[in-house]
């Protein structure tokens, strides 16, 4: 039976490495091993959006091509973006090269336990990619995430963390808040972070000034038994 | 999820390619079973191919440089190779180092480094 992943797998292979797959099938859920015949327009743009994402991100060489390709093993003969108003705003905006008016979609992405640490990165930097920054600003994207939920774990427990796409006067990007209901830090132990003599057991210690450095705002907020919320801000262009 | 990393042996030399999300459990897995290999197979070289990882991030890092650290204690010397441009400059802009590894560009590069070493 053609099913999504049968399909595309067999047009990516070569180009996108068997990993890179495995995570856009992953993202794709039920509708990975969907059989082609069977799926709705909707599904088409569904699939189609995150291929676009992936393809352009990953394909080292004829993205528009394989694009092309994937849109034909699935029935469509436009790729996404290019008509119906409900893939406009992904497809397009990345296609351009610089977002569009992009919509402040909220992504909450549960923290409890390592995986979710895994997930979170792979979430974010698909988000990141959507709204149009760059590859390696995603790369960064993706890594503070990755740190920022590893404290949660580490030394919270559980928490969360939301993306937001944001665009005001400084231009568009990616707005990461991650919040836990955990011990919080002291001042002590903050002065410490910042002075870079912590050294926490688990980690480095050094989570909190990496993603600081990393990223273009930066905002904590935290109090013993209160919990901590970190905020931070990706831009664009710099 | 039961996944483990395999060693590969190639003279005497241990060879991992990290061709998955290293998750920390699973890296603090390699970084056991591989002390165990270089022991029992007197390998004087660790390559770690890491060109299919995407993100590394300061407690991967760690790891990373724990192993090396540990594989040099047992008198090998530990490489790791294939870093992706996007990660280098990530890395280098969170101010984290990776000084208890070498490093090489490709695995071709590191076995050259290691052959000369044991000449």
């Amino acid at each position: 039976m053609k099913t999504v992943e049968s399909e595309i797998g067999a047009i990516l292979a070569g180009t996108i490495s068997a990993i890179t797959q495995r995570s856009i099938f992953n993202r794709l859920g039920p509708l990975a091993t969907t059989p082609v015949s069977q799926l709705t327009s909707a599904d088409r743009l569904t699939v189609m959006t995150e291929l676009e994402n992936s393809v352009r991100l990953f394909a080292r060489r004829n993205s528009a091509e394989l694009i092309a390709s994937c849109a034909r093993a699935l029935g469509s003969d436009v790729p996404a973006g290019s008509g119906s108003p409900s893939s406009s705003n992904g497809a397009a905006a990345s296609s351009s090269g610089k977002p569009a008016e992009a919509p402040a979609v909220t992504k909450r992405l549960p923290i409890e336990q390592e995986k979710d640490i895994a997930t979170a990165r792979l979430e974010a930097w698909s988000e990141s990619v959507r709204i149009g920054l760059s590859k390696f600003t995603s790369v960064k994207v993706a890594t503070a995430v990755s740190e920022l939920a590893r404290n949660i774990v580490f030394y919270a427990g559980k928490g969360t963390v939301e993306l937001r796409a944001v665009r005001d006067d400084r231009g568009a990007g990616l707005q990461i808040t991650a919040i836990d209901q955990g011990p919080g830090i002291d001042s002590k132990k903050l002065q410490e972070i910042w002075g870079g003599t912590y050294k926490s057991q688990r980690g480095m210690g050094k989570g909190l000034v990496a993603v600081k450095k990393l990223v273009d705002e930066f905002n904590l907020d935290t109090a013993p038994g209160r919990g901590t919320t970190v905020t931070c801000v990706f831009r664009g262009e710099r | 999820m039961d996944q483990t990393i395999p060693i590969i042996q190639i003279r005497n030399c241990l060879l991992v390619s990290i061709q998955t999300e290293l998750h920390d459990r699973l890296a603090l897995d390699l970084q056991e079973s591989l002390m165990e290999r270089v022991r029992l197979t007197d390998a004087k070289g660790v390559i770690l191919d890491v060109s299919a990882v995407e993100v590394i991030d300061s407690y991967i890092t760690r790891i990373l440089n724990d192993i090396g650290k540990s594989v040099r204690f047992m008198g090998a010397e530990c490489y790791i190779v294939g870093i992706r441009p996007a990660v280098a400059m990530t890395l280098i802009e969170m101010g984290v180092e990776l000084d208890s590894v070498n490093t090489a560009l490709t695995l071709d590069l590191a076995l050259e480094k290691l052959e000369l070493l044991q000449s």
